[in-house]
């Protein structure tokens, strides 16, 4: 008996209840079981990529340690390719499918289109293990190993490899796949920790300066499990206000109840605590540059650039699906947020002596910017912050590039493991110290200009993606009546482009350092970080100098599905 | 009797459960009461679930404890690969990062 | 069955949820103020217990066991690893607190005063009557929802637990051990046996 009561309450009959617009289920009880229909088609993506993963540890289980690098690389970068052609093949979808878990839409294709691009090319540079010459391998050995051990020597002389990063890389874009694309709070939640959890693991991976990484690993991880436990109060809130989890149904919720809003108001603010914290705006910023510092380069550039783009994602499904019936009391709150996000971010980006951490609050200052689309709550303000993600993305992903070229050298090879210890300058970490980059435009001027590209990007110089997508996003804040929003992002603009411009005279215009006898040298990357380098270069300047294409691209993807 | 009490016995155990992160020093303490957040938010949403008459709320749960579950072991292991080489799981100690 | 009876009539049901209650936040409270690391840990344990009392009284019956299994079976015994790995001291220690102590208090009765004020006032308006039928949260009845609505979220749990799996693999599996004699030479011969 009550087996059959709560089938009863939970069939489809009852309108708070989550499947309620599955067809195929009907109200009539039966201890038959209906199966939802899954359209696989929609989530081939997300399948493709998993799968790839899974193959991935197949790799690990069956092939010796010497032998699995190349697989790993080919099935990583083959799953994510062939992923990127389902989401091409799916272009125009819109529809909800797994028992409306999944809404595939314009704006989850575009996105899901944007991580796969980033993922490709932060994949490339997670490959890069050097030419033969210098061993680039950004990655420790073996993680298990105490950093300075005999261990950690041995291991590296036995020329073992983490290649388990490839797997675990895939697993998170597979979460970054579905976060933008989660139709339910639940689906959300699953899928945040699922692109979380691998970060947290590579983030403790690093190759040099490993305490500084684990460190991160662990500020990252409990900051992160802080922040997604109050993102579920929020979506506990939520369920008691609404009934449902389902982003359709809480909007319904909101705009017909005649009751108190304070629950679903405590709800939203709860889960946007989760939210902002994973895209790093101000009050909840404090985990970004230290992660973005201990980190892997490759895996900063990858989190800077990919996670950016998935949690904006679902902040923007959140409010435009979920809230819109809320969005006078929202609006204000992330109108603070965002003027918090762009002042915090410039003022403190000037303030900093090393690379990886200035572009880690040129990564806040780029949320609060990307909030302004959020904000504006118009068509316009989604596909200005959908092509804005994108221009932002691969800027960052080439920045980062960038950093892992520039190396310390290290008098007379005490540096472990890098095998030239008869030389008697050898290849050392990264040399992120600002100073170390004092005239790399006379030593190595290709590099430099490269970075000035993206230095110009993130400035909002013409003639650069930063450019275009600063417009576009300006345009949609002002149209939507936040143009208050829009002079603090101007003021917040010149400010960040003294410290731009800073590397970029800093770079040309210095004497290089000479002084210790052993300035940072430039190495010479094999052609995975030389391909991402050039596609990166390329579409800074393709977006900035014919973006209509992809503005118009941006424009047709503005849509939801319910 | 009705179920809100559980409702503020949720919200003052999730606030306990806060409390606890900002004072706790020790890595794996911070992450106990991390749990203890998570456990309270269960809480809130069985008794949405009781509440409401459907099962979501339940589901939800489920779902949290083997997230919470994988949480522990990701958590656990780098928790204590940190400790291998630090020799200690306070979280002040952690200060390389700090400038 | 209708909700309102059996919660209103039930004297019984409330004096436990009462002791219960009691029991779970006393046990929270020392949780987190607690001086020594393994009382910290067993206290957890205890509120966690009492939590699957809760699920119990709430008649989500399956939760309850999943609770019990999962928490106080699993993570509990984790995390009294974790603190033996870590090799935490065992007696009392001053260490354990930060020293913003007075400001988190602060910070966290502020939080609970306006999670309990909202919660309070959600309460009131009362739109949750007429309240509905209970729903007995049994092992079929939860396992029929999750498979009939939450399949996709379902199937991502297991990608979540292999990644897990494999991210701990990676952080502790040793192919070569710290021990090795660093000295020049030797360690390449001891690390190609120990890969094989």
């Amino acid at each position: 008996m009550s087996v059959l009561t709560s089938l009863l309450a939970a069939s489809p009959g009852d309108p708070t209840n989550p499947g309620g617009g599955l067809g195929g289920a009907t109200s009539t009880v039966t201890n038959t079981f209906t199966a939802p229909h899954v359209e696989y088609r929609a989530l081939m993506p997300m399948l493709v990529v998993f799968g790839a993963a899974t193959v991935g540890i197949l790799i690990e289980a069956f092939l010796p340690r010497t032998r699995r690098y190349w697989p790993q690389v080919g099935v990583s970068l083959a799953g994510v390719v062939v992923a990127f052609c389902f989401v091409v093949a799916n272009h125009g979808m819109a529809e909800t499918t797994a028992a409306d878990a999944v809404s595939v839409d314009g704006v989850t294709l575009f996105l899901q289109g944007t991580i796969l691009l980033l993922a490709l090319l932060a994949l490339l540079l997670v490959a890069e293990r050097g030419t033969g010459l210098v061993d680039l391998d950004a990655f420790t050995a073996q993680g298990a190993t105490t950093p300075g051990s005999g261990g950690e020597r041995a291991a590296d002389a036995a020329g073992l490899r983490t290649t388990e990063v490839f797997p675990l890389m895939l697993f998170s874009v597979g979460g970054m796949l579905l976060f933008p694309a989660a139709n339910d709070l639940l689906t959300s939640f699953v899928a945040l920790e699922v692109l979380s959890l691998p970060l947290y693991l590579l983030c403790g991976l690093a190759r040099r300066r490993r305490l500084l990484s684990q460190e991160a690993a662990m500020k990252y991880f409990l900051l992160g499990a802080f922040s997604s436990a109050f993102f579920l109060y929020g979506v506990a809130l939520l369920y008691g206000y609404a009934g449902s989890v389902r982003l359709s149904d809480i909007a319904t919720a909101i705009t017909s109840s005649p009751h108190s809003d304070v629950l679903v108001l405590a709800g939203v603010a709860l889960l946007a605590v989760g939210l902002l914290f994973k895209v790093g705006a101000v009050p909840f910023h404090a985990w970004t540059p230290d992660v973005y510092q201990g980190a892997p380069t490759p895996i900063t550039a990858f989190m800077a650039a990919a996670t950016k783009v998935a949690a904006f994602g679902a902040l923007l499904r959140i409010t435009y699906v979920a809230l819109p019936g809320l969005r006078w009391d929202w609006r204000p709150v992330l109108w603070g947020v965002a003027i918090l996000t762009m002042l915090v971010g410039a003022i403190l980006a000037i303030t900093q002596r090393d690379i990886k951490r200035m572009l880690a609050y040129s990564a806040i200052l780029n949320a609060g910017y990307i909030l302004l689309g959020v904000i504006s709550t118009t068509s316009k303000g989604v596909s200005s912050t959908l092509f804005y993600l994108a221009a932002y993305g691969f800027a960052t992903i080439g920045a980062f590039a960038v950093v892992t070229l520039v190396r310390e050298s290290v008098r007379g090879g005490s540096d472990s493991g890098d095998g030239g210890e008869e030389d008697s300058v050898t290849v050392g970490g990264e040399a992120t110290d600002l100073s170390a980059w004092a005239g790399l435009g006379r030593r190595s001027p290709l590099l430099a200009a490269c970075f000035t590209v993206f230095m110009l990007a993130f400035a909002g110089i013409p003639l650069t993606s930063g450019f275009t997508g600063k417009f576009a996003l300006f345009t949609a804040a002002i149209d939507g009546g936040a143009w208050p929003l829009v002079i603090v992002g101007v003021i917040a603009s010149a400010a960040a482009a003294f410290f731009y411009v800073r590397v970029i005279v800093l770079m040309y215009f210095s004497e290089p350092l000479r002084e210790q006898g052993a300035g940072p040298i430039v190495v010479v990357p094999s052609p995975m970080t030389t391909v991402a380098l050039t596609v990166t270069v390329a579409l800074t300047i393709a977006l900035g100098v014919l973006p209509q294409m992809a503005l118009d691209l941006a424009d047709k993807a503005a849509y939801f599905v319910q | 009797m009705n179920p809100d009490n559980y409702l503020f016995l949720s919200a003052l155990l999730f606030t306990i459960g806060a409390f606890g992160v900002l004072i706790r020093r020790n890595a794996i303490v911070v992450f106990m009461c991390v749990e203890l957040m998570l456990n309270a938010v269960n809480l809130t949403l069985v008794t949405f679930s009781r509440m409401h008459g459907d099962l979501t709320g339940q589901v939800i749960a489920f779902f949290t404890m083997v997230v919470a579950a994988a949480e522990v072991v990701v958590g656990l292991a780098i928790i204590v690969s940190v400790f291998r080489t630090r020799r200690s799981a306070s979280v002040d100690d952690a200060n390389l990062l700090k400038y | 069955m209708t909700t309102t009876r059996a919660l209103g009539s039930t004297t019984g049901v409330e004096i436990t949820f009462i002791l219960i209650g009691l029991l779970t936040f006393g046990a929270a409270v020392l949780t987190v103020t607690v001086r020594n690391l393994v009382h910290a840990a067993l206290w957890l344990v205890v509120a966690l217990g009492g939590l699957a009392g809760c699920y119990l009284l709430l008649a989500a019956e399956f939760v309850a066991w999943v609770q019990v299994l999962i928490y106080v079976g699993a993570v509990a015994v984790l995390l009294l690893f974790g603190l033996m790995l870590t090799r935490a001291p065992i007696g009392r220690t001053t260490e354990l607190d930060s020293g913003n102590r007075w400001a988190a208090a602060v910070v966290g009765l502020a939080t609970a005063g306006v999670l309990v004020s909202v919660i309070g006032d959600a309460v009131r308006t009362t739109w949750f009557d007429p309240r509905q039928a209970v729903v007995n949260g049994t092992a079929k009845a939860v396992g029929t929802s999750l498979f009939r609505y939450w399949v996709l979220p379902f199937e991502l749990l297991s990608v979540l637990l292999l990644a897990a799996l494999v991210g701990a693999i990676v952080l502790s599996r040793r192919d070569v051990s710290d021990d090795v004699d660093a000295a020049e030479g030797t360690p390449r011969a001891q690390a190609t046996e120990a890969e094989a």
